[in-house]
């Protein structure tokens, strides 16, 4: 296998919605398989366990040694090719920062709110609707980015089709358990869901009537104009009354329109401007006591209009269809605008337009809680193999079938799944679905959006909040062990992944960081930071394995350079709690006043450097392999002119040199022993030493 | 809480610096630079353009970009620090040891790349990530660049001599942060909490060391004041900034402010008001920190010192943290720049009342 790592190629995957990765351009020629298949050829993959690449390359189906030699070899098989499988699109990079930041604050929010009973009540109502409109905002601005790319691609066409979605899905979600259950607003979902339909689905626009008004400067031109009653019809179908009767007037004094078609339009431009409107200031019996005194007066019109319709289709037998045309949009509008269903039904185009007009017309004042009514009447007469993922979410959501509507949202994009998951736990909506998953659905939509950000190298962070404010065990559990796995590339990284350690309490992985970060600096020859990170998790072992290589440097050198690297230790040590032991470490602290005796007796302070000698001996902090030397390091204290050590003093030395002596008989190894001439000029010393010491004190 | 304005960029913001103004068009030039180094996934420097606000007409538009791309380069390696030699001349950091120099034409929107070196590399081999750079502030055309990596090591980069670079192994943990102190002395901090001062003369030996005795924490960044050497300001893992009087080297007098809750990524003295001290942090915020000790030669001079105090700088739109800032020099206008992990751009102006240009 070896000869296959001879170079690394990158392929671009294209991705569709479904689970199947294509590569393009392909290791096999397409429509050769069999051919390939022939020669031993095959593919073989492994993924690599954080990030989501794949390492490819052709294999052989057999052994080399069950071949026959005139097997042919390709040159091009040769190679291990690198596939990045790219889960989340540059182009979204943005948007999910922005959404990272509002879903932080959010759950800061909450816990803010109360630590105990996070819901909805003790936050409010508002709070949660501004952090829902940042979230809209942020969908908003996404759309708006996607719009500017000149020259879409499929995938951005695609991505902008996904956003659409995504707000239409959250704007009906915010405006049926946020807004109209806003205190002190009227709780009739009507205006809502008609300002949800006219931001979310092609409405009629105020450009689209200039530009019908404004190609048709006369009356007539626009009573021409084949564009103008499907307009008109469309106006009323989404509630643009005050439009409707603007251009109605204008419409009136056309002379291509029948007097009683003129006269109609005129009226029904005035009972368009008369439409009631429900204000928070007004009680419902009042305001519906103007809207049926409204609707009398529209079905008068309608009905009148109807007769008009009967009379002149009995007289002319269908001549002058134009102005029966007029007459008979007229009529439809008027029906429309009555609330007949019949009507409102067979000029709808879109189930949510249907919707609409029949909550505006029919039932005004209606609440969220009659929407399953309405919309189970609606979609029956619409084929439902052919909705789309957002009319099936939407359905469910108007519905109140919240587990279906989740899995819906979880089709159209994991990210809608996962943050309105969240949003409807806040909200205590979520409790009544929770039982029909087998795991806690917020958790599950929120751990699957994390993992998928985890391999990204920009995101990588925000997949951890994710992992970590799902707060769940499981939660905690993947990110542990994912946390542990993150390339610590730079210093800086190390430090950011502690931190994350540090805020989400993960112990056990800080722990398993500090050891990967001793050990890389270890083999870094950065012993003073290895040093340091061991001394985090309190790992003796290893922080006692490198004093011996540092002492074992300076036995084979002679020279004392391992100074800068304790000085740096001590200052780190005090770094944090864990580390306090640290200074309590024998192989450190011998190391450390080891160097303070050669430094005290290059400087000629000979006494203190004894006492420093003597204090490593008798705190038996000296590992036994350096007591030889420690011993042969006192003889020009103890042979020196002035007198270093007491007899007390002398005689602890003796001992120190017993034990050595009896240990060293009890192991025949010899590593670490000092030489017996070193040993006999050491006793002479400590005995001349003894006598100078008696006459002197 | 004051709130900064924000420009998703889609690319995390490692390093930032402004461009200083052109010979002769300082303080009027009506469009101004500054370059971004980015890490992670895209690995380049851009050079940005914002309209100078000091010339701005009308109230900018909240739906207008903050700064817009003049041209982008790629990096060798995320971009640890840059540095603005010139208005026409930067150098940079690299997480993989390397320091490059770039050549940078605002008026004909071009940025290419110059030449670099290995600056830093660990004793098995392997590259180490440079920490930071600084420029010695001696005003010479062949100006030297130091800096500092997770080698332990201090490299000496002369301009016009870029491959001699010279590396002296100062410290056994990771250092930091650099700053010139004076054009012949340098301070560096330590992972291990130090400060250690050393001379350009004898770059080999530590001139002297300080550590904080009262809660001794890794150091991130240091600043040094704009006209006293001997007052430096560091930021450390914990979230404090110090600011150090070093000018008894045996006992340095240390004033602790506790402004942030995470590591403070760079600080820096205010170039406008020497008595406030910016900050950056892992916990998305900026702070400007009035330091108290300034004051008390005010109140000798019969003025009232400033108040102490903390503006706290964040968005609702920026959760990561903010790694680096810069403040532009030659605007009236308090005109700051920060990046950040979100992958924004983050900018504040404050109209300055006590900005005097003569």
């Amino acid at each position: 296998m070896q000869n296959r790592h001879t170079a690394t190629d990158r392929f671009v995957v294209s991705r569709d919605k479904e689970a199947a990765t294509h590569l393009s351009p392909g290791l096999f020629p397409a429509g050769r398989q069999s051919e390939w298949s022939a020669q031993n050829r095959t593919l073989i993959f492994s993924i690599h366990p954080l990030s989501n690449k794949t390492a490819l390359a052709v294999g052989g189906k057999k052994t080399r040694e069950s071949l026959s030699n005139d097997t042919l070899t390709f040159d091009q098989d040769q190679r291990v090719h690198i596939c990045g499988i790219s889960t989340e699109s540059d182009s979204r990079l943005a948007f999910i920062n922005d959404t990272h930041a509002v879903f932080v604050a959010l759950q800061q929010l909450m816990e803010e709110a109360g630590a105990d009973d996070s819901t909805a009540s003790a936050v409010g109502i508002k709070g949660l609707v501004k952090m829902s409109v940042l979230y809209r905002e942020a969908m908003q601005r996404q759309s708006r980015v996607l719009a500017d790319i000149a020259d879409p691609n499929e995938f951005i066409k695609e991505e902008a089709e996904t956003f659409r979605a995504i707000h239409a899905v959250w704007h009906l979600l915010e405006i049926i358990y946020l807004t109209t259950n806003t205190p002190g607003l009227s709780t009739s979902i009507v205006p809502h869901f008609m300002e949800w339909l006219n931001a979310n689905f092609l409405a009629p626009l105020a450009e689209d009537a200039h530009r019908i008004a404004g190609g048709s400067p006369t009356a007539d031109d626009l009573a021409r104009n084949e564009l103008l009653w499907p307009y008109l019809k469309k106006l009323a179908l989404r509630g643009h009354v005050s439009v409707l009767g603007n251009m109605l007037e204008r419409l009136a004094p056309s002379q291509l329109l029948s007097a009683s078609a003129a006269r109609w339009a005129r009226s029904l431009s005035q009972l368009c401007r008369k439409m009631p409107l429900s204000s928070s200031d007004e009680t419902a019996g009042s305001f519906n006591s103007r809207w049926r005194q409204w609707n009398e007066e529209l079905r008068g019109h309608a009905t009148a209009i109807g007769c008009l319709l009967g009379d002149a289709g009995e007289k002319d037998g269908g001549a002058g269809g134009d102005k029966d045309k007029a007459l008979e949009a007229l009529f439809a509008i008027s029906e429309v605008m009555r609330g007949d269903l019949d009507a409102i039904a067979a000029e709808g185009e879109m189930w949510q337009d249907i919707m609409g007009a029949t909550l505006l017309y029919s039932e005004p004042t209606a609440r969220a809680d009659r929407l399953p009514a309405l919309v189970g009447a609606i979609i029956e007469q619409f084929e439902e193999s052919a909705f789309t993922e957002l009319d099936r979410a939407l359905v469910a959501l108007l519905n109140h079938d919240l587990a279906e509507f989740l899995v819906h949202c979880d089709h159209i994009d994991h990210w809608l799944s996962a943050h309105i998951s969240d949003l409807m736990d806040h909200i205590s909506v979520l409790d009544i679905c929770r039982r029909v998953f087998v795991v806690d659905p917020r958790e599950h939509y929120l751990m699957a959006l994390g993992e998928s950000y985890l391999g990204h190298e920009d995101l990588w962070r925000v997949g951890l909040d994710y992992l970590g404010l799902c707060r769940t065990v499981a939660g905690a559990l993947v990110m542990e062990e994912y946390v542990t796995r993150i390339p610590l590339d730079s210093d800086r990284k190390a430090e950011q992944v502690l931190r994350v350690c540090e805020v989400y309490t993960l112990e056990c992985a800080r722990d398993r960081i500090h050891r990967q970060l001793g050990r890389q600096k270890w083999q870094r020859g950065r012993l003073g930071a290895a040093i340091a990170h061991f001394a985090q998790v309190c790992d003796h072992d290893s922080i006692g394995l490198i004093c011996d290589q540092i002492w074992n440097a300076y036995i084979s050198s002679g020279e004392l350079t391992y100074g800068p690297t304790i000085d740096g230790v001590m200052a780190s040590s005090s770094l944090s709690e864990g580390s306090g032991s640290l200074l309590h470490h024998e192989g450190l602290q011998f190391l450390s006043k080891y160097r303070d005796f050669h430094e005290l007796y290059a400087a000629g302070a000979f006494v203190e450097a004894g006492k420093v000698l003597l204090s490593i001996l008798l705190c038996e902090i000296a590992p036994a392999y350096a007591l030889g030397d420690l011993l042969v390091d006192s003889i020009p204290l103890l042979e020196g002119d002035t007198l270093v050590f007491s007899s007390e003093d002398t005689f602890e030395l003796m001992r120190v040199a017993e034990s050595l002596a009896q240990s060293q008989m009890r192991q025949s190894q010899q590593d670490g022993a000092i030489d017996c001439s070193e040993m006999n000029i050491f006793n002479v010393a400590c005995t001349r030493n003894l006598a100078r010491s008696f006459v002197m004190f | 809480m004051s709130k900064l304005q924000v420009q998703p960029v889609a690319r995390k913001v490692t390093a930032i610096s402004w461009l200083p103004p052109r010979a002769g068009t300082a303080y009027t030039d009506t469009d101004l630079y500054f370059v971004t180094g980015s890490g992670a996934k895209h690995k380049e420097l851009v050079l940005w353009t914002t309209p100078n606000p000091d010339f701005a007409q009308s109230e900018p538009d909240s739906t207008n970009d903050l700064a817009t791309v003049v041209s982008k380069v790629p990096h060798n390696g995320d971009v640890q620090g840059i540095i603005a030699l010139s208005p026409g001349l930067l150098a940079t950091a690299s997480s993989t040891g390397i320091i490059s120099v770039y050549n940078v034409g605002t008026e004909s929107g071009s940025m290419e790349f110059g030449e670099s070196v290995t600056a830093h590399k660990f004793s098995n081999g392997e590259v180490a990530g440079a920490t930071s750079l600084a420029v010695q502030p001696t005003g010479a055309l062949d100006v030297e660049v130091a800096s500092c990596g997770e080698d332990g090591r201090i490299a000496f980069t002369a301009l016009s001599r870029l491959k001699e670079s010279q590396g002296y192994d100062v410290d056994s943990t990771v250092i930091t942060d650099l700053c010139w102190t004076t054009p012949t002395q340098l301070a560096i901090t330590t992972r291990g909490g130090q400060i250690k001062i050393f001379d350009r003369r004898m770059p080999s030996e530590i001139l002297a060391a300080f550590a904080n005795s009262q809660s001794s924490q890794a150091l991130e960044s240091i600043a040094v004041h704009p006209s006293q050497p001997f007052r430096l300001a560091t930021g450390t893992a914990g979230g404090s900034v110090l600011v150090w009087d070093i000018r008894d080297m045996r006992q340095p007098i240390i004033e602790e402010l506790t402004v942030h809750e995470a590591n403070v990524w760079q600080v820096r003295f205010d170039p406008a008001d020497s008595t406030r001290v910016i900050s950056c942090s892992e916990d998305a915020s900026i702070a400007v920190t009035q330091w108290a000790t300034e004051g008390r030669g005010a109140v000798a001079l019969g003025v009232a010192p400033p108040e102490r105090g903390v503006r706290r700088l964040s968005s609702m739109f920026n959760a990561l943290s903010i790694n680096c800032f810069d403040v532009c020099p030659s605007t009236r206008t308090h005109l700051l720049v920060a990046g950040s992990d979100s992958g924004n751009l983050l900018m504040e102006k404050t109209v300055n009342p006590d900005f005097k240009l003569f």
